[in-house]
Formats: C-alpha cells, structure tokens, sequence
C-alpha cells in the first residue's frame, strides 16, 4: 500500500498539465457534436489522449477507416516501447494486473515509474506504485474530459496550462538522465525531432524514438567492448 | 456529424489496437529472458521518446515557418529543463515554466 500511495502522490505534481489536456479533449468531443457516452466510450477504451485528439479530427471529416485507425496507432506506437520496459516487472504479475497495466500505459505513468525506479526494491513494490500513478491518471483525465466536454475549455487561456505538459514531461525526464550517455540520448532526440517533424501521419515521434534507441543500443554495444 | 456505427467500428479497432501495442511486452513477460544489456536499453526509453514529444511541440509552437518568432515556449522550456537539474521538483519545474511564460508573454 506504501508503493502504491507515493505512486499515486508523485503524478499529483502534474495534473495541472493533465486537467487542460483532458479539457481540450472533452471540448474536441463535444464540438464533434458526439453523445456524452460516445465521449465517454472512447475515453475509457482507447484511453490515448494525443491519438483521440487526431482521430476525432479525423472522424469529423469523414476519413476511411484505414486512415482514421493507422493515424491512431501510429501515433501510440511509443507504447510498445513502454510495454517492453515494463515488462520485466510484471513477469511474476497475475493475468489481470497485466491486462490493467498494459491498458492504463500512458507517457505519465510510465515516465513517472521510470523517474522513481531506484525506490523500488521488488517488482510487487514497482507494479503497487504503477497502479498507484495509473489510478491517478484514469480519475484526472476522465474528471477532466468530463469537465470539457460539459463546460468546453475552460482553462483560461491567459494562463497557457496547456503549457504544462511538456513542463511535466521535462521534470519527469530530467531524473531519468542518470548518466551523460542518456544526456546524449536526449540530446539526439531533441534535434532530429525537429528535422522529421514534418513527417506524415505523426511518424516523426516513432522514427526519432527508433533512431534514438538504436543509438543507445550502439552506445551500450560500445561500452561492452571497452 | 459523425455518423454512429462508423464512430464505433474506428473506436473498436482503435481500442483492440492500442490493447495489442500496449500489452504486447507485457504479455510476453515472464515468457522472455531479457539481457542485461536489453535492460540497460530500457533506462534510455524516456531519454528517446520524451524530448521528441516536447521539443517539436514547443519549438514549431507557432507553426514552422517563423524559425525565429514564438519561441518562447521554447527558450523557457531550456530554462525549465535548467532549473529541474538543480531543483528535483516537479511542481516547482511546472510552476517555474508556467510564471516564466506568463511574465515573457504578459510583458
């Protein structure tokens, strides 16, 4: 209960960059003129903010199913790469506490149970603090969809909010670079995601990702030799 | 107007979709011995995927034509990433970078 708690308590710092996130997807929903459980529906079950975001754009314009589902998971690619780092802690987990942490895998939860991972001495502790961080995220994000979607955006927009996500995602990031090798890393990422941001269908994110983790693996290839 | 059965098919291959990304690894844990090295590989996941989720969406804040223009969001955001090295704080960083841009934009 004691991992679980702090899971919860370290994603208490950024929901301020969740709640006009979840606003603005509520408002989308809603301009799209979708019912309330429709809203409600692909909230829960697809649970993707960024991809919601882009299909339901998509949607109002009447794309074809293909356009409208690669776009989508195209764009959530990035959680194969969370499954895969999350998978060590799991191996001893029950059926059910797989399928509710693959389900509830969000660039959050995971960054947060990344930033914290040398607190952990078993992987029960790791995963009691993953559904900590996961329960938190679910109550935010639907309360603040919910919210949107009734009272539109209600984020003033004097104040950026919507600012505080990639605020969020720095501070979650910062303690993950423990070595000048992930500085590196970073650093890479951060250039080569502005040469291919104008790829199509979001594909710079999963390309700089992929080209960034192959440059870690010649990294630790290297550092093998030594 | 979204017309309802093809919201809902989109919404289902959608949600099997993302179900199958996401639980892929995991599913396969415990069924899989992982390297050393591979595991090492994993500490490098925020390093690569993070910095290209912010860095474009603060650089190109303002579009990409004006490479000069707007990129305050940016510049802040370097200040921010500054400012957490020193103070481990995730509301201080969030607060930090929120008055920081609400000062260079209000003046």
């Amino acid at each position: 209960m004691k991992h679980f708690k702090m899971g919860f308590r370290s994603v208490l710092p950024i929901i301020s960059g969740i709640i006009p996130f979840g606003a603005v997807m509520g408002s989308a929903f809603s301009e799209a003129k979708l019912s309330f459980w429709q809203a409600m529906l692909m909230n829960t079950s697809v649970y993707a903010g960024a991809a919601q975001l882009a299909t339901v754009d998509l949607m109002k314009m009447n794309a074809a199913y293909f356009v409208v589902v690669a776009t989508g998971l195209i764009i959530n690619l990035r959680f194969l790469l969370y499954s895969a780092a999350m998978s060590p802690y799991l191996k001893d987990s029950t059926p059910l506490i797989k399928f509710f942490t693959a389900f509830t895998l969000t660039d959050q939860s995971y960054a947060a149970m990344s930033a914290n991972h040398d607190k952990f001495n078993t992987n029960t502790e790791a995963v009691n603090f993953y559904l900590g961080t996961s329960l938190c995220m679910i109550l935010t994000w639907d309360a603040s969809v919910v919210a949107g979607y009734i009272f539109g955006n209600f984020a003033p927009a004097s104040l950026a909010l919507d600012y505080a996500i990639p605020l969020s995602f720095v501070a979650l990031l910062i303690p993950t670079l423990k070595t000048k090798n992930h500085g590196a890393v970073a650093l890479f990422s951060s250039i080569i995601s502005l040469l291919f941001f104008a790829l199509p269908l979001k594909t710079g994110l999963m390309v700089t990702a992929l080209l960034s983790i192959a440059l870690a693996w010649v990294i630790i290839q290297k550092k093998s030799k030594v | 107007m979204i017309e309802p059965n093809y919201f809902l098919i989109n919404v289902a291959l959608l949600t099997v979709g993302t179900i199958l990304i996401r639980g892929f690894f995991i599913a396969l844990s415990g069924k899989m011995n992982i390297s050393p090295k591979v595991k090492e590989l994993f500490t490098f996941i925020p390093a690569a995927i993070l910095p290209a989720l912010v860095v474009p969406a603060t650089f190109f804040y303002q579009g990409q034509v004006a490479w000069i223009g707007g990129k305050e969001r940016f510049l802040i955001l370097l200040a921010s990433s500054i400012a957490c090295y020193f103070v481990r704080n995730t509301l201080f960083v969030i607060s930090f970078g929120l008055i920081m841009l609400y000062l260079v934009t209000k003046f």
